[in-house]
C-alpha cells in the first residue's frame, strides 16, 4: 500500500525524532528477548504439560497469553516463534537488498539497451503480484525447509527496490565527482563501489527497515495458509494459524501473535519514515508502493 | 482380491475428504446385525408413510461440507462427498439393509428391481426392474440400461474405481426389456451383493452415446440422470449441490422438498461455522471443538450413530533408505513395545476428539461381532518403557536424547497434510516420545504423496485410518506376511509373522461364530502384543444436525442411506424450508421432456 | 507540438511497455507452473485402477507430455483464440471459471477502493486541518495501526468480532448460499450487501489507512505553498482554503496512487477472500494451487498480472491527465 511520509516542516523532525526513539526502542526490546528467549520465555515453547487439563485454557495470570490445544504456552511460543519471524524477515531482506541493489546498479551504471532489456524485466515480475507468485511457488513445490523458504523470499523481493537504485544510479553517473573518478581511470566497478553506491545507501537502509516490517506480515500471511514456516518450528504467523480454526472458542492464540505482528511493522514502519526524512526529504523518498510489489 | 477394504484418510473429520473409498459403499461388515441395529435406531424419530399433517413437503435440508463432490456419474466417484449426493440421484437395483448383511440375499430391499431369481447353480441372478420404474426424464427403466451399465463399469478404458468389485461378474444379459441376468465367473457367498447393491444404475440413452474415452470431461456428465427419489437441480462448483423431491417417483417420493449442499471447500472453519450459526442444518464433519457450542444451543443436537473406523500409527518394518532390508529400529518387538507404553492414549485420544473417540484396541472395532474386547492391551507405563530402552542400549544423552553407540534414537512420522487430526495426533505423539528421549519428527505430505510413500515403504512411522473389515481380504491384506511382500501391498508396514498368519487363517475359516471369535481373539493376541503398530483411536461417529429435523436410521457405512425418508414436521417448518418450494411447478412428464431438451 | 506528443506519446509508449511486459510475465508464470513437480492427475493417483497407463494416456490427452517448449506455443495459441484450457479441479472450461469469479473480486475491491480513498482521504483533510493537535495523532496512530495490520488477522479478527462475538453478519460467501435464489430483488441486493460488509471493510481499513498517510504528507506538503497563502490573504475560510485550494493540489499525487491501489487490493484480497470464503479470483487461485490445476493457476496469475499491469498504466496516464507540469516530459 502506498503512503510516504516526509514531512518538511522543521517542527516535525523532532517529532519524528521522537517517534523514531520509540521505535527502536521497541525493536531493540524485541529483539533481545528473541535473541535471550529461554531466559525471559516461562515454559518450554513445545512442551505440552498436560494435554487435558491445560488445553487451550483462556489467559491467566500463570499463562498470561492463554495456551494453545496442545496445552503449550502461548507466551513462550511468542518468544521463540520471534527468533523466527525476525531472522527469516532478516535474511530475506538481506538478501532482496543485495540483489535489487546489484541489478539495479549494473543496470543503470550500464545503460542502454541492456539497461532497457534489464528494466523490461523487472517490469514484468513487478507485474506477478508477489503474494500470488510466492503461492504458487511454495505450494507447488510443497513443504520447502526454512532456508530455501528464505530464499524464495528473499529472491521475490527485489524488485521494486532495483528500479530505485537504478534511478539513482543513472543520475549519479553523470554527477562531476564520478566523472572526474572515471577521468583518472578508475574501473567501472571500483566506481560503481566506492564512488557511488555510498550515495545510493540512505535509500537501500530505508528499503531495509521497510521491507523488514513488510517480510514479516508476508511470511505470516503465508505461515496462515501453510505454505510458510512449516512445524515443528513457529513463527508468529503459524501460532496464528493454529488457532484459526478455533478462533470462535480460543481467540487468544490468533489475538496475541498478532498484536507483536503489528508492534514490530509498526516500529518498522516509524524507523524506516524517521531513518528517511532525517537522509533528505525529497529525494531518496521510498514509497511503499515499490516496496511492496 | 480385497473387494472392501477402504484405507486411507477417512477421518471423521471435516479434511478435504479425498476418502478413497473405491466407487460405492464399502462393503459392510457381517455378522453386525444385533449392533447395528440397536445402535443404528438410535436418535431416529420414525414414522411410516407421508407427512399427514400436510400436503406440502417436509422441508429444505441444508448441509454444509468442506468438500465438493469430485464427479455425480456414478461410475467415476472416487469421494465420499460424490457418493453422499449421487446416492439420492441414482438407485441400485435392490439396497443393502440396515443390517448391512452381504451374504446372499437376506435382508436387501428391493429398489429399481422388484425381485429376482437365482439360478439353481447360483451362477446367475435374473433380476425383474419395476415395470414403473422411470428415468427423470420420464423415459423408462430398462434391461438394457442395466446391461449397459454394467459393461460401462468393467470397462478397462473408463477405469470405474467399482470395476474391482465387479469382476466376478461376468457379463449382463436381456432377457426381456425388464429382465436383466447377470452371469457370474464364480460362484460366491457376496454375488447378490455384487450384482445388486454395487452399481449404481444408469441411463444409456444419456450416457450411451459418449465415447467412453470422453465421458470424464464430458459436460453431460454435470447434469446427472438417474432414477432416485430425489432428481438433480443445479451443481455450482465448489459452491453449491441441490436436489429436489422427484414428484413423480415411482415407489415414493423423497419426502424432503430439497437438499442442498452448501460447499466451504476446504475451510472446515467456514464449513462449521455455517452449521453453528443456523445457516445450515446438518454437519457431518463434527470435530471436538465443536462440541461447546453445540451442547450451549437449543436448536441443535448430535446424533451418534455406528462406524467402522480406527486409526493407528504403524511401525514400517523394512528399512526405508534401504526397502529390501529391514528396519534397524523397529524389527526388534521390544522396542516397538517400549514406544507404545511411552504413549499415554486415554489422554491424547482425548485431547484430539474430546468424546469423539476412544483409544482402539487393535486391528477392529468394538461394534464387530468378532471382536474381543477383554484383550489385554500395552499399558502407559512410561517408567517400563524407559527400562526396556535402557534394556537395549539405548541410553539417555546429554541433551536428553536417547543415543546407541553414537546414533541418536529418533524417526519420523508421515502424515497427510489434509489430515487436520492426524496431524494434531503426530505433535502429541512427538512429546509422549520426547518424554521417554526419543526424538520424533513429523512429516506432513499431500494426501497422494502420502499415499505413494505407504506404497514404498519409505517412512518411519505414519499415522494411518482404516475401515475395519473382517472379510477373508482384509485383514490378511493389511497385515498378513503374503502381501507384505507383493506390490502396491495393503500392509504398508510390512508386518510379517508366522504364528499370527497361521491363527488368522484358522480365524478366517472357522465354521461358526463363536469358534470364530475365539480364533480371533487369539491372532489379535498375538498381533497385539507383537506391536506392529500403536493403536490410537476408534471414533464415534457424530452427524449434528437442527432439531426440527425428523431424522431416519442412520446406516453406519453411509449416514445419509435414508435421506430421503427424513422431514421437518408443518409446524416447525421455516422460511427456509419453504422458500421457493411452492412456486415450484410439478414436475410432469411434459415438463420433463421440455427440460431434457 | 510538444504537448501533444506528450499525452499520446506517453500513452502509445507505456501501452507498448505493458505488452511486452504481458508477454514475459505470461512466460515466467507459464514455465514456472510447468516444471513445478506432480500433475493435476495426482489426486487420482490414491486409486488403484487408475493405472501408470490410464493416467499416462490422460497427460497425452492434455498435451502434458510433450516438450515444455510446444506445450508453450500451444498454450499461447490457444490463448489467443480465448481459450484458457480446462480446469481439472472446477470440471469447466477456465474462462467460465474465470468469468464467474471476477465480478466478486472486482465488486469487492471496488468497494473497498471506494470507501478506503474516500474514507483516507477525509480522515487526511480533518488531520490537516490541525496538524499537530491530539485528534491528528490520535488519527495518525489509528492509520499507522491499521496500516501495519496483516490483513489475513484482520479479517480473523473482525471475523471474531462481527460473526462471533456479536453474530450480525455472516461469516462467509458471497450470498446466503440456499435463500438467495428465492429472495425478492431488493431482499436479494441487502443480502448481497451484508455478505460484502466484513471483506470490504476489512480491505477498506487496510487501504484507507494507507492513503490517509500518504495524503496528508501531501496535504502539509502543499499548506505553505504561495497560492495557499494568497487565498488565505483574500480572506477565504480555513475550511474552504483546505478543500477547494490545499486539496484540489494534494489529490494529484493520490489519483496516481488510485492505479497503483488496483493491484494491491488485488493481493490484499486474496488472503481477505480466503478467510470470509469470497469467491473471488484470489479464493479461484489458492483453490487451484491446492489441486494442481495448472491450466486454471496460470491463467488466473496471467490475469492478475494483466490487471496490475493496466493499473499501473493508469496510474501513469491519470497523472499525465491531471498534473500538467509532467507533459512533454
Amino acid at each position: 500500500m502506498a503512503a510516504e511520509v516526509s514531512e518538511g516542516r522543521p517542527g516535525w523532525t523532532r517529532h519524528i525524532a521522537r517517534h523514531a526513539g520509540i521505535a527502536a526502542g521497541v525493536l531493540a526490546v524485541i529483539i533481545v528477548v528473541a535473541l535471550l528467549a529461554p531466559v525471559f520465555s516461562p515454559y518450554d515453547p513445545i512442551a505440552q504439560p498436560d494435554i487435558i487439563g491445560l488445553k487451550s485454557v483462556a489467559p491467566s495470570l500463570s499463562h498470561p497469553f492463554g495456551t494453545d490445544s496442545f496445552s503449550r504456552d502461548v507466551l513462550s511460543r511468542c518468544i521463540y516463534g520471534a527468533r523466527i519471524s525476525l531472522s527469516v524477515a532478516a535474511l530475506a531482506t538481506t538478501i532482496a537488498i543485495t540483489l535489487g541493489t546489484f541489478y539495479g546498479a549494473v543496470a543503470g551504471y550500464v545503460g542502454g539497451a541492456v539497461d532497457a532489456a534489464m528494466m523490461r524485466f523487472v517490469d514484468a515480475l513487478l507485474a506477478i503480484p508477489r503474494v500470488l507468485l510466492l503461492i504458487a511457488i511454495l505450494a507447488l513445490w510443497n513443504g520447502l525447509p526454512l532456508w530455501l523458504l528464505i530464499v524464495v523470499l528473499g529472491v521475490t523481493g527485489w524488485f521494486g527496490l532495483s528500479r530505485m537504485v537504478r534511478a539513482q544510479v543513472l543520475s549519479l553517473r553523470e554527477m562531476d565527482f564520478v566523472t572526474a573518478a572515471r577521468a583518472v581511470g578508475a574501473s567501472g566497478p571500483r566506481i560503481l563501489i566506492r564512488h557511488i553506491l555510498p550515495n545510493v545507501l540512505p535509500t537501500i537502509i530505508v528499503a531495509a527497515t521497510l521491507g523488514i516490517g513488510h517480510v514479516i506480515i508476508l511470511e505470516a500471511g503465508l505461515s496462515y495458509l501453510g505454505l510458510g514456516v512449516q512445524p515443528p518450528s513457529a513463527s508468529w504467523g503459524s501460532i496464528i494459524q493454529d488457532g484459526a480454526d478455533q478462533i470462535g472458542s480460543a481467540w487468544w492464540i490468533s489475538l496475541f501473535p498478532g498484536l507483536l505482528i503489528v508492534t514490530t511493522a509498526i516500529a518498522c514502519n516509524s524507523l524506516g519514515d524517521a531513518i528517511r526524512s532525517a537522509f533528505d526529504p525529497r529525494e531518496g523518498a521510498v514509497t511503499m508502493a515499490e516496496i511492496d510489489s | 482380491m480385497n473387494k472392501a477394504a477402504v484405507k486411507g484418510n477417512i477421518d471423521i473429520r471435516g479434511e478435504r475428504p479425498r476418502a478413497k473409498a473405491p466407487g460405492r459403499s464399502p462393503r459392510p461388515p457381517l455378522g453386525l446385525l444385533g449392533i447395528v441395529l440397536l445402535a443404528a435406531v438410535s436418535g431416529c424419530g420414525r414414522e411410516s408413510g407421508r407427512n399427514p399433517t400436510t400436503g406440502i413437503g417436509g422441508g429444505t435440508l441444508v448441509i454444509s461440507t468442506a468438500s465438493d463432490a469430485d464427479a455425480l456419474f456414478p461410475p467415476l466417484i472416487v469421494s465420499t462427498q460424490g457418493r453422499e449426493v449421487a446416492e439420492q440421484i441414482f438407485e441400485p437395483l435392490a439396497n443393502v439393509g440396515d443390517s448391512l448383511n452381504v451374504f446372499g440375499d437376506a435382508g436387501f430391499i428391493p429398489t429399481l428391481a422388484d425381485s429376482w431369481k437365482w439360478a439353481p447353480d447360483s451362477l446367475s441372478i435374473a433380476f425383474h426392474l419395476n415395470p414403473n420404474a422411470r428415468w427423470h426424464d420420464g423415459k423408462p427403466v430398462r434391461a438394457r440400461d442395466v446391461q449397459f451399465t454394467i459393461s460401462l463399469c468393467k470397462n478397462p478404458e473408463l477405469a470405474a474405481p467399482i470395476a474391482p468389485l465387479l469382476s466376478d461378474i461376468d457379463s449382463v444379459s436381456v432377457a426381456d426389456s425388464l429382465t436383466p441376468v447377470f452371469w457370474f465367473h464364480r460362484r460366491s457367498a457376496q454375488e447378490f451383493y455384487d450384482a445388486a447393491n454395487v452399481a449404481l444404475i444408469v441411463p444409456e440413452h444419456v450416457y450411451g452415446a459418449i465415447p467412453v474415452a470422453q465421458l470424464a470431461a464430458s459436460p453431460v456428465l454435470r447434469h446427472p440422470v438417474g432414477s432416485g427419489r430425489f432428481e438433480f437441480r443445479r451443481w455450482v462448483p465448489n459452491a453449491t449441490i441441490e436436489i429436489v423431491s422427484n414428484r413423480n417417483h415411482y415407489r415414493s417420493p423423497a419426502r424432503l422438498d430439497r437438499v442442498i449442499w452448501t460447499i466451504a471447500p476446504g475451510d472446515f472453519g467456514a464449513a462449521s461455522t455455517r452449521f453453528l450459526a443456523g445457516e445450515a442444518d446438518l454437519f457431518a464433519a463434527i470435530r471436538s471443538s465443536m462440541l461447546p457450542q453445540i451442547a450451549k444451543s437449543e436448536s441443535l443436537r448430535l446424533i451418534a450413530y455406528p462406524g467402522f473406523k480406527f486409526g493407528y500409527m504403524v511401525f514400517n518394518m523394512r528399512d526405508p533408505a534401504n526397502p529390501k532390508q529391514q528396519n534397524p529400529l523397529f524389527k526388534s518387538a521390544t522396542i516397538r513395545r517400549a514406544l507404545t507404553m511411552a504413549v499415554d492414549r486415554a489422554s491424547v485420544v482425548r485431547n484430539v476428539f474430546d468424546s469423539l473417540a476412544i483409544p482402539s484396541i487393535g486391528p477392529t472395532v468394538r461394534a464387530m461381532a468378532t471382536s474381543d474386547t477383554t484383550i489385554p492391551q500395552i499399558a502407559y507405563d512410561p517408567q517400563r518403557a524407559m527400562q526396556l530402552l535402557d534394556s537395549l542400549g539405548w541410553h539417555a544423552g546429554a541433551n536428553g536424547i536417547r543415543t546407541r553407540s553414537g546414533k541418536q534414537l529418533s524417526f519420523t512420522i508421515m502424515v497427510p497434510s489434509s489430515s487436520m487430526d492426524r496431524q494434531k495426533l503426530a505433535v502429541l505423539l512427538q512429546d509422549q516420545f520426547k518424554r521417554v528421549g526419543v526424538k520424533v519428527g513429523i512429516v506432513s505430505v499431500e494426501p497422494n504423496v502420502f499415499e505413494q510413500q505407504q506404497y514404498a515403504h519409505n517412512f518411519d512411522a505414519a499415522i494411518e485410518t482404516w475401515n475395519a473389515d473382517p472379510s477373508p481380504g482384509g485383514l490378511r491384506e493389511s497385515w498378513g506376511s503374503l502381501a507384505a511382500h507383493t506390490e502396491r501391498s495393503k500392509n504398508y508396514g510390512d508386518y510379517s509373522d508366522a504364528t499370527f498368519d497361521v491363527e488368522l487363517d484358522s480365524a478366517l475359516s472357522a465354521s461358526s461364530q463363536p469358534v470364530a471369535r475365539t480364533l480371533y481373539s487369539r491372532a489379535f493376541r498375538t498381533l497385539i502384543g507383537d506391536a506392529p503398530a500403536i493403536w490410537l483411536f476408534e471414533p464415534r461417529n457424530m452427524i449434528g444436525v437442527q432439531k426440527r429435523f425428523h431424522v431416519a436410521a442412520l446406516r453406519a457405512d453411509a449416514w445419509w442411506a435414508h435421506l430421503a425418508d427424513w422431514y421437518v414436521p408443518a409446524d416447525q417448518q421455516t422460511a427456509r424450508d419453504r422458500a421457493g418450494v411452492a412456486e415450484r411447478v410439478p414436475v410432469t412428464d411434459s415438463t420433463v421432456a421440455a427440460r431434457s431438451k | 507540438m510538444a504537448e501533444s506528443r506528450g499525452i499520446v506519446g506517453t500513452i502509445v509508449s507505456r501501452l507498448a511497455q505493458s505488452i511486452v511486459v504481458i508477454a514475459i510475465v505470461t512466460t515466467i508464470v507459464f514455465v514456472l507452473i510447468h516444471i513445478a513437480p506432480g500433475d493435476p492427475f495426482a489426486s487420482a493417483m490414491d486409486n488403484p485402477n487408475v493405472t501408470e497407463a490410464v493416467r499416462a494416456r490422460w497427460r497425452a490427452n492434455y498435451g502434458l507430455d510433450q516438450p515444455l517448449f510446444q506445450q508453450y506455443l500451444r498454450y499461447l495459441t490457444n490463448v489467443a483464440r480465448g481459450d484458457f484450457g480446462w480446469s481439472f479441479s472446477m470440471h469447466r472450461p477456465v474462462l467460465d471459471v474465470l468469468k464467474d469469479a471476477l465480478p466478486n473480486t472486482l465488486l469487492l475491491a471496488g468497494t473497498a477502493l471506494v470507501l478506503g480513498f474516500a474514507g483516507g482521504i477525509g480522515v487526511a483533510v480533518f488531520q490537516a486541518m490541525r496538524p499537530g493537535s491530539r485528534r491528528d495523532r490520535a488519527l495518525g496512530a489509528t492509520s499507522m495501526f491499521f496500516y501495519a495490520m496483516p490483513d489475513f488477522w484482520l479479517a480473523l479478527m473482525m471475523m471474531l468480532i462481527f460473526a462471533y462475538w456479536l453474530p450480525v453478519f455472516p461469516v462467509a460467501g458471497s450470498i446466503d448460499p440456499v435463500m438467495h435464489e428465492y429472495m425478492a430483488p431488493l431482499a436479494a441486493f441487502a443480502d448481497r450487501i451484508r455478505h460484502l460488509v466484513l471483506p470490504a471493510v476489512t480491505l477498506a481499513l487496510l487501504s484507507g489507512a494507507a492513503v490517509a498517510r500518504y495524503q496528508r504528507a501531501e496535504l502539509l506538503r502543499v499548506l505553505p505553498d504561495d497560492y495557499v497563502r494568497t487565498a488565505r490573504a483574500k480572506g477565504l475560510s480555513e475550511r474552504r482554503v483546505m478543500l477547494v485550494h490545499v486539496l484540489r493540489n494534494a489529490l494529484i499525487p493520490t489519483v496516481s496512487l488510485l492505479g497503483l491501489s488496483l493491484p494491491v487490493l488485488f493481493t490484499g484480497a486474496v488472503f481477505i477472500e480466503r478467510v470470509f470464503a469470497w469467491p473471488g479470483m484470489g479464493w479461484v487461485i489458492l483453490g487451484g494451487v491446492a489441486t494442481r490445476d495448472y491450466p486454471l493457476v496460470t491463467a488466473g496469475v496471467i490475469v492478475a498480472a494483466i490487471t496490475v499491469t493496466l493499473g499501473s498504466l493508469l496510474a501513469d496516464i491519470l497523472y499525465v491527465v491531471v498534473d500538467p507540469r509532467i507533459r512533454g516530459r
